[in-house]
């Protein structure tokens, strides 16, 4: 894993009033590996997610990308820095197509979105970099229907069609799979093999057996803190990860 | 200005705070629980002085006109509630921002064609016409300062009222959280046409007592409204500690700039207003 | 295509030509052809308002402070005895109301949803009472303007003000630019991201987009067309007074922007020119037409949701 560090974390925290849902959180995230963050309900992985992409400003701690601190600066400015996520809940435009969706993510890219004149629909490059995302995640078929009429599946391959389409250069993606059935799901983590070999991605995820089969490294978190991070078979072997799930009582593996 | 002037402005503009926060107070509840704007809030206010005005005519007796008054009010919150209201809570702003201009205009149609447009007064009633006299020149009306202790005292009730009685827990949770509410087998659309009413209730009894401290004019209830907005804004949407800290502070600030700065006097709350929201956006006291 | 719906299209070619012929049959009524110059010119600032309110998604309650505004910069920067060029004026007006449109806009897009509708109204009667207490400008009766402007473009005239009918076609003149202006911002890339900022705007930041920037810029263009328009009333009537910047005349644009159906922009044309006929024949049906504007206002919320326009699409895509 010699991989160059993209994104990191130093001493994150975040606390709401006296509750601390993120409590010292160090990570280091390197390009072209997929870095599974695993925990049980309430471990913080979702803010995390949240701090990374600049939704939520750290109460302390720093976000380092690509050696410069980034906690400071607008949530917008994340985006434009490559840092693009997924949402948990499906977070897309449904009244436009699927190529709009995808147009709305390369015309920050491209610019003239200041331009009141020029038409929207004069875009071949345009066009071509949103059709080339929707082809990666899978999507090509359905260029031109309307986002809202695709099944549940496919918006999720939307999701991160849209993200594809900013060019990022990291991944975060909160519970690609929720609510997925089996075969969907295995769509998806054949999706993200492929793309682990481009982008660092940082994976949450409730499916166990998916982040384990697509995780280069793996970090478990437990109430807001950082438990181990590891390969798979390190984690899966260390003990206290047992017993931090199975004190939880819920979601054994 | 001397001392006993600056007391004078001090309980003048404790007195408007007073009277602010009793039509904001039911602007802000209204919104609270419900989640309603309404705009016809202020409506209701100019209904109340025109009413006390009638009754005062019909009965000869401010008290009970003031009571009277109350209780069409009541009336007339359930009815509204009741039939238009209620259609809305699924609805965006836009349309309670259109449904409610549209009462606004029947209230003030209603009001030009049953009352006319000519301003109108009330006297001060007999036993509360005499002045308090600070020093030999200056002296404070007796009404005004019974109108500060009216409002307090109806604060005081709500307060009692929203902290330690079944229908305040009930506001409370359904602030916080209506599902819950509902969940506990609480008959939701009963608790909202008895919070309407209520709100509908401290606007009118607001314009009663005010009646007799100023004429009675059309358009009174907009102006009112828009000084609500400023206090909602500046104590926080939905908050009643809210209301009351931005009324005092609207009311003292209004009163010292007519003083201290005549031309500018009309401007000041609002300049108020986008102070606070430059630093405070959600308002003083959001939850 | 720029006007990309059907109805819209039956539309602009049945309003239009119909508008341009209208002075040929009222050529001895000249009360209906300034009635008909009022209603466009309102029109004009219904759609700024229906922009902002039906495509940006920014429900504002004080957008009639730019219609008066217009007015107020006309005489406060224009001399009071000599007559001004118009199109350079409109220029002057448009870019000064630009400007407070920033700073208001500034204050008020850090709020949203109630909060911008309370604190737009709160703004606009700031203005209000700023102009109705001023002696400099009249309180409440206003200023007059005594010259009106001419309109040449170097040495030539177009149209003389003073003239009704001209005075008519220069008002249709900028209605039909403000609807295809809109239409063409509407199909732009920037329309494209105030599209999908109303649509959602946490996915539209997530994608790297300033959303207020984005806001500011459509609220300072719309601002700036609503003052147009409150130009082009002042100089039909000769006049500014505070009750241009008056709730009353939010509330009812508002009204007519709903009524049209909103967010079609064309439709500002439509829910005017319904609203004010209506209002023409109650006055003079009745003293208390305002009640019967207030009943039709709740019924129309409660039972007619989208509009006229909605209604005609509705109707034209059953046929097709």
């Amino acid at each position: 894993m010699n991989n160059a560090v993209i994104l990191e974390t130093e001493g994150l925290c975040k606390h709401w009033g006296g509750l601390k849902a993120l409590d010292d959180i160090s990570l280091k995230f390197h390009d072209r590996e997929l870095h599974g963050i695993v925990g049980p309900n309430g471990a913080g992985k979702s803010t995390l997610l949240n701090l990374l992409c600049g939704h939520y400003k750290p109460t302390s701690g720093k976000i380092v990308h690509k050696g410069e601190a980034i906690d400071a600066i607008k949530p917008y400015a994340f985006a434009r820095r490559g840092i693009g996520r997924s949402f948990q809940k499906t977070n897309i435009y449904p009244s436009a197509t699927c190529l709009e969706n995808c147009c709305v993510a390369v015309q920050r890219r491209m610019g003239g979105s200041f331009n009141f004149l020029r038409s929207r629909y004069r875009q071949q490059v345009l066009e071509e970099i949103a059709t080339e995302a929707l082809e990666k995640a899978g999507l090509g078929q359905r260029r031109d229907q309307v986002a809202s009429r695709i099944s549940y599946g496919e918006q999720r391959q939307l999701e991160i069609a849209m993200v594809l389409a900013t060019s990022p250069c990291v991944l975060l993606l909160d519970e690609p799979m929720a609510g997925m059935g089996h075969e969907e799901s295995q769509l998806i983590i054949e999706l993200l093999k492929t793309l682990k070999r481009e982008y660092c991605i940082v994976l949450v995820e409730h499916d166990m057996d998916a982040v384990f089969e697509l995780s280069d490294k793996l970090t478990v978190m437990v109430d807001g803190q950082h438990l181990t991070t590891g390969t798979v078979d390190q984690v899966r072997d260390d003990p206290r990860v047992r017993d931090a799930y199975l004190g939880q009582g819920d979601e054994v593996y | 200005m001397t001392t006993s002037l600056f007391f004078v402005q001090l309980i003048n503009g404790l007195q408007y705070g007073l009277l602010l926060f009793l039509i904001a107070s039911g602007l802000t509840l209204v919104f609270g629980v419900m989640g309603i704007l309404n705009l016809a809030h202020g409506s209701m206010y100019m209904v109340g002085a025109y009413l006390a005005w009638y009754f005062v005519q019909q009965t000869g007796s401010f008290t009970l006109s003031a009571i009277i008054s109350a209780v069409i009010a009541l009336a007339i919150g359930i009815v509204v509630e009741r039939l238009l209201i209620q259609r809305l809570y699924r609805r965006n702003h836009l349309d309670q921002v259109l449904l409610t201009i549209g009462m606004i205009f029947v209230f003030n149609a209603l009001q030009s064609i049953l009352w006319g447009d000519d301003p109108l007064g009330v006297q001060v009633p007999e036993a509360m016409s005499a002045a308090i006299p600070l020093t030999d020149v200056v002296e404070y009306p007796v009404y005004r300062i019974f109108v500060a202790l009216v409002c307090v005292a109806i604060a005081a009730v709500m307060y009692f009222m929203i902290n330690r009685t079944r229908l305040g827990m009930l506001i409370r949770a359904g602030e916080s959280n209506r599902e819950m509410v509902e969940c506990l087998g609480i008959d939701i659309s009963r608790l909202y046409t008895i919070v309407f009413a209520i709100g509908v209730m401290l606007a009118t009894v607001a314009g009663v007592i005010a009646a007799p401290m100023s004429s009675i004019v059309p358009g009174m209830g907009e102006h009112v409204l828009i000084a609500c907005f400023v206090v909602v804004v500046i104590g926080g949407m939905g908050s009643i500690k809210g209301a009351f800290i931005g009324a005092l502070l609207v009311g003292l600030v209004d009163t010292f700039a007519s003083v201290l700065m005549p031309q500018l006097s009309s401007m000041m709350i609002y300049i108020l207003m986008a102070f606070i929201l430059l630093i405070k956006p959600q308002g003083l006291f959001s939850s | 295509m720029l006007f990309n719906k059907r109805t819209e299209r039956y539309f602009v070619w049945v309003f239009f030509p119909l508008a341009l012929l209208m002075p040929l049959f009222l050529e001895q009524n000249t009360f209906y052809v300034s009635k008909l110059t009022t209603v466009m010119i309102f029109a004009i600032f219904v759609m700024s308002l229906d922009y902002l309110v039906g495509r940006c998604g920014l429900i504002t309650l004080g957008h009639a402070m730019f219609y008066g505004l217009g007015g107020y910069i006309f005489v406060i920067i224009a001399p009071e005895y000599e007559a001004v060029n118009f199109w350079v004026y409109t220029f002057y007006i448009c870019v000064i109301a630009a400007l407070v449109a920033l700073i208001i806009g500034f204050l008020v897009l850090r709020t949203s949803g109630i909060y911008m509708i309370m604190i737009t109204l709160a703004f606009a009667q700031m203005a209000f009472y700023y102009f109705s207490d001023s002696i400099d400008f009249g309180g409440n009766d206003g200023v007059f303007i005594y010259v009106k402007p001419d309109t040449s473009i170097f040495g030539i005239s177009l149209f003389d003000l003073d003239n009704p009918i001209h005075f008519y076609y220069l008002c249709l003149l900028s209605l039909f630019n403000t609807l295809f202006f809109f239409r063409l911002v509407i199909r732009s890339r920037f329309g494209r991201v105030i599209d999908s900022i109303h649509e959602n705007p946490g996915r539209t930041t997530a994608l790297g987009y300033n959303v207020f920037v984005f806001r500011l810029m459509a609220y300072t263009m719309a601002s700036a067309l609503g003052a147009y328009a409150g130009y082009l009333f002042t100089l039909q009537y000769g006049f500014v007074n505070p009750s241009m910047l008056a709730w009353t005349t939010s509330g009812s644009a508002l009204v007519m922007s709903i009524l049209g159906g909103m967010g079609s922009i064309y439709g500002a044309i439509l829910g005017t020119l319904v609203y004010e006929g209506l209002h023409y024949v109650l006055e003079h049906l009745t003293e208390h037409w305002l009640l019967f504007m207030g009943a039709l206002i709740i019924l129309m919320v409660i039972l007619f949701k989208n509009g006229i326009a909605g209604y005609l699409e509705k109707l034209l895509e059953k046929r097709s």
